[in-house]
């Protein structure tokens, strides 16, 4: 099967005053066509880092990254057509109504201003805010502003949609509904490439999944796979959760000390 | 350019819908054009001052109010909101050019100076001044006007990219004042003190204003209202350059 994400050995080195910090450290990734690949990581592990640079956003310090079949530092602007982009933070222009936004993205990526504006009519029926497509987007709730981004990193139609923490901040109710539209959005054919820290998410989405701790990648298979793994390896009786299989694969234990949960290495 | 236009258009749409934003850069410009001419006007009489051309001190001082219109940069401020809130990032992350990200901005900022200097110039008609030059001075004037204010709002947000904070912005156009003020502000250059006429001879600022008088107060100098252009057209590339080079090696 073709490959939608392929980077090797992928290095981020950010140098500063204080010294020089390496937070992606020779990362190889292979996500399939098709595939909802889940990327998880805990604070500050490399997950956002290795999703700039894959998407564009960051210079490479070394190795390389193709998505889509296009070099990333090679062709960037041919990379930026195969994908679409939802970074952590919902990066909207609140002054814009939804419906302006999306005729501008549209018209970024290339459209004629009538087909911005056709397609802009569909993907706010695809995400349900029509109602709300002519005001703006600072009356927008959390999960409303959620699910415009979504439509704006669907604009161009792109083989590749890398989410960046989609449901970071959202009840459960926008939660599910965010979920449901990334089901959608992979039936539909579009490579799913998630980051998240939720790992019931990942366990509900992702048919396979990376994990990275400290820049490296730590393990990498379907969910059953790293479940399955962990039980022979620690003898369980039943399957671990995903929780437990992030613990042992980042080396943390959680501890319940005077009713609060820590995090200790 | 069809990027670039929808762009521009984005960014017009954001100043109209922030009046708050825009009222200071009318009225701040024509407080001190008040102030200025009520501290000097009477030093300065009109039919016994040879560098007035005929007119009162408030035509001489027309071209410093408008500068300072074309000199709050606002432009970069809404480019950190961009920067803060992630859709910069959906910007970066979109095939347009990264050139059209920049002029984007900047064309906008042109024309609202045209809309500003247009109308700080309507308000000082009815006080007696004129625009010596006629119709074609004053749409030279209003571009001279334009011109500088994208070279200043290329300056902010070249401040905006390298801090991604929009105080350390705010604090960037501060330096428009000892650019102002190192000018031919008062009175011309020739009757500035030495240093102040050295300094002011190297201050690009001089010829801009120097460009606009000129407009203001005489027929067509070609000699100032080149100079004013071609200061604009240096340093307008310049800061398109260095605009340009920041957003590629954005990180």
């Amino acid at each position: 099967m073709a490959l939608a994400v392929e980077a090797e050995r992928l290095v981020k080195r950010f140098t500063g005053r204080a010294g020089t910090v390496d937070a992606v450290r020779g990362v190889d990734l292979r996500v399939e066509e098709g595939e909802v690949f889940g990327f998880l990581g805990p604070n500050g592990a490399g997950k956002s880092t290795t999703v700039r640079m894959l998407t564009t956003l960051m210079t490479i310090t070394s190795g390389s990254a193709r998505v889509a079949g296009v070099d990333v530092a090679a062709e960037p602007d041919a990379a930026r057509r195969a994908i679409g982009v939802a970074l952590q933070e919902a990066g909207l222009d609140s002054r814009q109504t939804g419906r302006e936004l999306l005729v501008l993205q549209g018209r970024l990526f290339g459209l004629h201003p009538a087909a911005a504006a056709d397609r802009a009519r569909e993907l706010l029926e695809l995400v349900d805010l029509v109602d709300a497509a002519d005001r703006r987007i600072k009356g927008y709730s959390g999960g409303m502003k959620r699910r415009l981004d979504l439509a704006s990193a669907l604009v161009h139609q792109p083989e590749v949609l890398f989410l960046d923490e989609p449901t970071t901040g959202l009840d459960p109710a926008s939660r599910l509904t965010v979920w449901d539209e990334v089901r959608r959005i992979n039936a539909l054919g579009t490579t799913v490439f998630l980051t998240t820290q939720y790992l019931e998410e990942a366990d509900q989405l992702c048919s396979r999944l990376a994990i990275i701790d400290d820049g490296v990648i730590v393990r990498e298979g379907t969910p059953a796979e790293l479940k399955a793994d962990l039980r022979r390896r620690r003898g369980l009786e039943a399957d671990p959760t995903l929780d437990e299989v992030f613990l042992d694969a980042t080396g943390r234990i959680r501890e319940r000390v005077a009713g609060q949960v820590q995090e200790v290495e | 350019m069809s990027s670039l236009r929808a762009l521009a258009g984005r960014a017009v749409r954001e100043m109209l819908r922030t009046p708050d934003a825009l009222l200071p850069t009318v009225f701040i410009p024509l407080f001190f054009l008040v102030v200025n001419v009520g501290q000097a006007a009477r030093i300065f009489p009109a039919g016994a001052t040879p560098f007035l051309e005929g007119q009162n001190y408030a035509a001489f001082q027309l071209p410093a109010a408008i500068l300072l219109a074309s000199s709050f940069g606002g432009a970069a401020l809404f480019l950190v909101e961009d920067i803060e809130g992630g859709y910069f990032d959906k910007l970066r992350a979109s095939p347009v050019s990264r050139s059209a990200i920049v002029l984007g901005r900047l064309l906008a900022e042109g024309a609202k100076s045209v809309g500003i200097a247009t109308l700080i110039v309507l308000v000082a008609l009815p006080f007696g001044i004129t625009v010596a030059s006629g119709v074609l001075g004053f749409l030279l004037l209003v571009a001279l006007a334009a011109g500088w204010a994208v070279v200043f709002s290329g300056f902010m947000q070249l401040i905006a990219l390298k801090t991604r904070s929009a105080a350390a912005t705010q604090s960037g156009s501060l330096i428009f004042f000892p650019l102002l003020f190192l000018t031919p502000n008062f009175v011309p250059r020739d009757l500035l003190t030495r240093p102040m006429e050295v300094a002011a001879t190297f201050n690009p600022v001089t010829y801009i204003m120097e460009g606009l008088r000129s407009l203001v107060l005489e027929d067509f100098n070609w000699t100032r209202i080149g100079r004013g252009f071609l200061v604009v057209a240096v340093f307008g590339a310049l800061m398109v350059f260095l605009n340009v080079r920041t957003i590629r090696n954005y990180d």
